[in-house]
């Protein structure tokens, strides 16, 4: 310590005075230890502090300045700034306006839709549980042409054939597996006579995994009993086809 | 307040005996129009003011059942509520034209009864239990 001051009085006898003052000043400024009393990091000249500053010296307080009768001189340091007390007073009013959104939607009528007694829009092209559609005539469609298996991305659909007594081919087995089927709608584009189809009922849940094995009879069941609304869909879309 | 307006009307156009039923299941009381009904005898109802029913809720099924499932709305009617088509099925010609004659009844999703779907094999079985058959010795 001694020795700092030293250098300080080496430097202030050089001979360019003015770099001898900056550079005095220099060294009091960093050497605290060397100024009698505690010094005010928190102030400067030009009233800019860097974090690093604000962050070493965050304990030292800044005294409280008063004038000669006593009256302190900034009463509002230490306080709570402008935007402080601007934020405060928006952000409360934010509330008070939101609750005010609240009160209005508890005297609106609700947009909930009570299902099953009201359902939300389906499309045409929606896709549900599968069915196997028939001809007018009650003949059966499919001709087990086994597309509808190639293109399964899921590999849900199984089939075998065999030739009827007439000598058309009809499938023996077509079984689907619900539970891997990813209703894509693959089966129906792919199908050359509009036999698999992907009906617009999706209320057909299970109590168990066994009852979503579908196999023919099962879906030909369903075609039997949505045929008009599969037909009227169809009818509907044949335009965009 | 538009919503109790909009219920006392509700109450004072279908009575107090149906405004009942209503709370019992749609838990609302709308009034609207009867289009119609199914052959099971649920009631279907439209309502096209928007200053009385929200858009979405504009057609609603009355079902006759008491434990009500949605599967129990045949599809003609079933494509009528879920927007599918802009006429009731009685009125649309080409649903009509669609029905065929061999057409089966509709059943509602009966999972969980005695009449759910069980799967079964619709082939004969590929591999068979061996029975030995011993030919007579000479």
């Amino acid at each position: 310590m001694p020795l700092l001051v030293a250098v300080g009085v080496f430097r202030s006898l050089a001979s360019n005075h003015a770099r001898t003052l900056i550079l005095a000043r220099r060294l009091q400024s960093t050497h605290s230890h060397s100024r009698h009393g505690t010094p005010n990091y928190l102030e400067s000249a030009d009233g800019l502090i860097s974090d690093l500053t604000a962050r070493k010296h965050k304990y030292e307080r800044t005294p409280r300045k008063f004038d000669a009768q006593g009256n302190e001189i900034d009463a509002y340091k230490g306080g709570p700034s402008a935007i402080d007390k601007a934020v405060h007073l928006f952000f409360f009013t934010e509330i008070l306006r939101g609750m005010w959104i609240v009160l209005e939607q508890f005297f609106r009528p609700p947009y909930t839709i009570m299902y099953p007694f009201e359902k939300g829009p389906l499309s045409p092209r929606f896709r549900g549980e599968h069915a196997l559609r028939r001809y007018p005539s009650g003949e059966e469609r499919c001709i087990a042409c086994k597309l509808c298996e190639a293109i399964c991305p899921a590999q849900a659909i199984t089939i075998e054939s065999e030739a009827r007594l007439d000598g058309s081919r009809k499938t023996t087995k077509y079984d689907i597996d619900m539970t891997k089927c990813i209703y894509c709608g693959f089966c129906q584009e792919a199908c050359p006579v509009d036999a698999i189809v992907e009906t617009q009922n999706q209320e057909f849940s299970t109590e168990t995994r066994e009852e979503l094995l579908y196999n023919k009879e099962k879906l030909l069941a369903n075609g039997d009993r949505a045929e008009a609304e599969i037909a009227a869909n169809l009818y509907a879309d044949h335009v965009y086809r | 307040m538009p919503s109790l307006q909009r219920y006392l009307r509700s109450i004072y156009r279908v009575g107090l005996r149906a405004w009942w039923r209503q709370l019992q299941y749609i838990g609302d009381a709308k009034s609207g129009r009867l289009v119609g009904a199914d052959q099971f005898g649920n009631k279907y109802y439209e309502n096209y003011n928007a200053e009385e029913e929200v858009p979405g809720r504009h057609r609603w099924v009355d079902l006759a059942q008491h434990h009500y499932h949605a599967s129990q709305v045949p599809p003609e009617w079933h494509s009528w509520i879920s927007h599918i088509r802009k006429d009731p099925p009685t009125e649309d010609s080409i649903m009509q034209a669609s029905r065929q004659p061999w057409q089966q009844p509709w059943t509602e999703n009966l999972t969980g009864t005695r009449g759910a779907y069980k799967p079964y094999n619709t082939v004969a079985p590929k591999i068979n239990a061996w029975e030995p058959k011993a030919s007579a010795r000479a």
